[in-house]
């Protein structure tokens, strides 16, 4: 049994439990907030945000995150160029961290809100709780993908030495921080529960 | 959907407020596309600010570090040696360099590159900057010719960079000479431009020079303009003296080139870039007019042609006329089977202002041909009717060098030009030294040709009057003698008396003895008497008194 199987909803800002008209846009009788059995358009918004921060992740990978002006040499760094230089010097853990941070996580996300948005819009039984853990863990990794683009605003604040040392961030910072803003984005757009919608069909057939 | 089953239930909880369809577009869907367009925008505008990839190659990397070395203009940064690599059969280096964005139109095949580094050349030192900067590559952009991504970099800078306005020209010289790549080329000694390359032509036959002349100098580049070798001293010696030239102290040790224009020449056009000139060896030869016609006639001289060259001027009172051509040996046609020196010489008619016979003739060839033979008129004329003959003549009494003379002798022997041989002769006569020598020869000739033997016979005939003369003379001689044996003893005896008399033992002699007793004890009285006056002067007046 699903609140959605009866039409009962409780209201997301004040709680009052309420009895729904399926295929209407409704809203609550004490606090006046609109009020829904799912989020609207889960999947659409999701799909919106998700092809949105794809769209953002070449620009942010391919183009420098942040141009070091240092005696006179200009050097401009992509991520990737960053985590080549560590390696290279043999900073390999700090390079892993970026690495995962600022490249795999985002990607996986990216791949991870996907496969849940194909998994639902197909109406898949299968491995319901890994599904919603795969959510879970999306959602609470995201932000931490900001990391990198904190690092870039800090040290742009930072070191302004005139000649000796300048820093600037680059358009890739700001690709990338769409990114990650993106799907943070999507990831709370999408609703979880629709993974379990499909159980319900299941379930309350029998 | 399922609906509620338990009337309680639906009773405890409260119908929610059905809202109002507001159907539109769904405004999400703008997002992705947005994110796309601008991500395609960041990257257009990455990729667009992306200066274009070229590769430069040099002999050496001396100097230059991938992802340091600099690409600069004007000392602006325009670009970055991105990796320093061989080429596939490492004979050369390969540098992979980033170029700034907006480059792309500077770039092409006439684009050239060198390193800049400390240099100490003809020019003087340069780039010293880069002791401290490291080095770096220069580029001297062009917007001529084909957009070119590979280059091959010049090992040494360019003389003349493109920024520097004025124009190119060409020298053709028979050798080098002292030129030198970076050597000054001198307008009025003053420094104008540089050489900028020199090379073998193709056929070795002559040696091609590059220089370059900066505006405004550029426009005193006349075609009639006359180029000449200034480079380190030029010492002449010749039948006109000895001349030292000397254009300056750069050019001593790095060479140069030197222009000027004759005033005959100033009004000729303008020359054009990449003119071919001709490069004298000295300042005299420009000032002569290339001789483009000229008629050889023989010489022959009976004497000796030591001190004279090839080149040596024919002059007539002064004024050149032509050349000594070449100095031969020749059968002499008044004596057979002897040989002597022949000498060619040039006239060259164009030095003459009257000889211009442009009127007459249509062609060049014309010209040169009614030249020519107005030419062998003249000098058939001046030799027939003038006396006109060629001898040689010392034009430096400390080199001796001779020169070839034109003069006229109304009183030679009448001569007429010969024009059975190759060439036209024209008659001689002996240098004036070997004249004095012929003048000699004149007078031992006179004198040989007076009547000597007349004279002899006088000589003669004044001897044997002589002769007779002494004869009677030695008729009377024994009377004579033996008068003479008379008086010589009369004077002996005379001689012998004066001598008695005049000794002591003589009257004479005795009386003068005796003189000469009494002047002495006449001199001691007055001794005696001064002495005392001087001790008693009072004995004038008183006398001498009682002692």
């Amino acid at each position: 049994m699903r609140a959605i199987d009866r039409s009962l909803a409780s209201c997301h800002t004040c709680g009052l439990l309420l009895q729904l008209t399926p295929g209407k846009h409704t809203s609550c009788p004490r606090c006046g907030d609109a009020v829904h059995l799912r989020k609207t358009n889960s999947i659409r918004n999701t799909w919106a945000l998700l092809l949105a921060a794809i769209a953002m992740y070449l620009p942010a990978n391919v183009l420098p995150i942040m141009t070091v002006t240092s005696l006179g040499n200009t050097q401009s760094d992509t991520i990737m160029s960053g985590v080549i230089y560590f390696l290279k010097h043999g900073d390999w853990p700090l390079a892993l961290v970026i690495f995962t941070a600022s490249v795999l996580v985002p990607l996986l996300k990216m791949l991870a809100l996907t496969y849940l948005l194909l998994s639902v819009q197909r109406k898949s039984p299968l491995r319901k709780n890994q599904r919603t853990r795969l959510y879970r863990i999306t959602e609470l990794v995201g932000r931490w993908s900001m990391v990198d683009v904190f690092v870039v605003a800090l040290m742009a604040a930072l070191v302004q030495v005139g000649e000796l040392a300048t820093i600037q961030p680059a358009m890739g910072a700001v690709a990338f921080a769409s990114v990650v803003i993106l799907t943070m984005l999507a990831a709370m757009a999408f609703d979880p529960r629709l993974i379990w919608d499909n159980h319900g069909v299941h379930d309350g057939n029998t | 959907m399922a609906t509620p089953d338990n009337p309680r239930d639906t009773n405890a909880v409260a119908e929610a407020v059905i809202d109002e369809e507001h159907k539109g577009f769904p405004v999400i869907w703008l997002l992705p596309l947005v994110a796309v367009l601008v991500g395609a925008w960041l990257i257009y505008k990455t990729v667009s600010e992306t200066g274009p990839s070229i590769t430069i190659s040099f002999e050496t990397a001396e100097g230059i570090q991938a992802g340091k070395t600099r690409i600069k203009y004007r000392d602006v940064e325009v670009g970055k040696v991105d990796s320093v690599n061989f080429s596939d059969d490492i004979s050369r280096i390969l540098l992979k360099v980033v170029m700034n964005p907006g480059t792309k139109d500077f770039l092409t095949d006439q684009t050239r590159f060198w390193v800049v580094k400390p240099r100490i050349g003809a020019g003087g030192v340069s780039g010293l900057g880069t002791l401290v900067s490291g080095a770096y590559i220069a580029m001297e952009p062009s917007q001529e010719g084909k957009p070119a991504e590979k280059f091959i970099g010049l090992e040494k800078p360019p003389v003349v960079t493109a920024d520097v306005e004025g124009t190119s020209y060409q020298l053709r010289a028979k050798k080098l000479g002292s030129v030198s790549i970076g050597a000054p080329v001198y307008f009025r000694q003053f420094d104008v431009g540089e050489i900028t390359e020199y090379r073998l032509s193709d056929d070795h036959s002559h040696v091609d020079i590059g220089f370059f002349v900066r505006a405004p100098h550029d426009q005193y580049i006349r075609e009639g303009t006359r180029f000449w070798n200034a480079g380190g001293v030029n010492l002449t010696l010749s039948a006109t003296g000895m001349q030292l030239e000397m254009e300056s102290i750069v050019s001593l040790l790095t060479g140069g080139i030197a222009f000027e224009t004759l005033p005959k020449h100033a009004d000729s056009p303008a020359a054009q870039a990449g003119t071919v000139f001709t490069l004298y060896d000295n300042h005299g030869d420009i000032l002569e007019d290339p001789i483009t016609i000229a008629h050889t006639f023989i010489t022959r001289y009976s004497g000796s042609v030591r001190g004279l060259a090839p080149g040596a001027p024919v002059e007539f009172r002064g004024i050149r006329l032509g050349t000594v051509k070449s100095i031969e040996i020749g059968y002499d046609p008044e004596h057979e089977g002897v040989t002597i020196p022949i000498v060619l010489i040039d006239l060259e008619p164009e030095r003459l202002q009257n000889f211009a016979l442009v009127d007459k003739a249509v062609s060049a060839v014309e010209i040169q041909e009614e030249t020519l033979r107005e030419t062998v008129k003249r000098v058939a004329y001046a030799v027939r009717e003038k006396g006109m003959r060629a001898r040689l003549q010392t034009g430096n009494l400390i080199t001796g060098a001779l020169y070839v003379d034109l003069e006229f002798f109304p009183d030679a022997d009448p001569a007429s030009l010969v024009m059975d041989g190759e060439y036209p002769e024209i008659p001689t006569l002996p240098n004036p030294l070997e004249g004095i020598l012929i003048g000699f020869n004149k007078i031992i000739d006179k004198l040989e040709a007076a009547r000597l033997e007349d004279t002899l016979s006088n000589l003669n005939e004044l001897m044997a009057s002589t002769n007779e003369l002494v004869g009677t003379l030695g008729q009377n001689a024994p009377a004579l003698a033996s008068e003479l044996q008379a008086t010589i003893e009369e004077a002996h005896a005379t001689l012998s008396s004066i001598r008695a008399m005049a000794s002591t033992d003589g009257e004479i002699g005795n009386e003068l003895y005796n003189a000469l007793v009494e002047i002495t004890a006449a001199a001691r009285s007055i001794r005696v008497m001064s002495e005392y006056l001087e001790r008693h002067p009072e004995a004038l007046i008183k006398g001498k008194g009682n002692p």
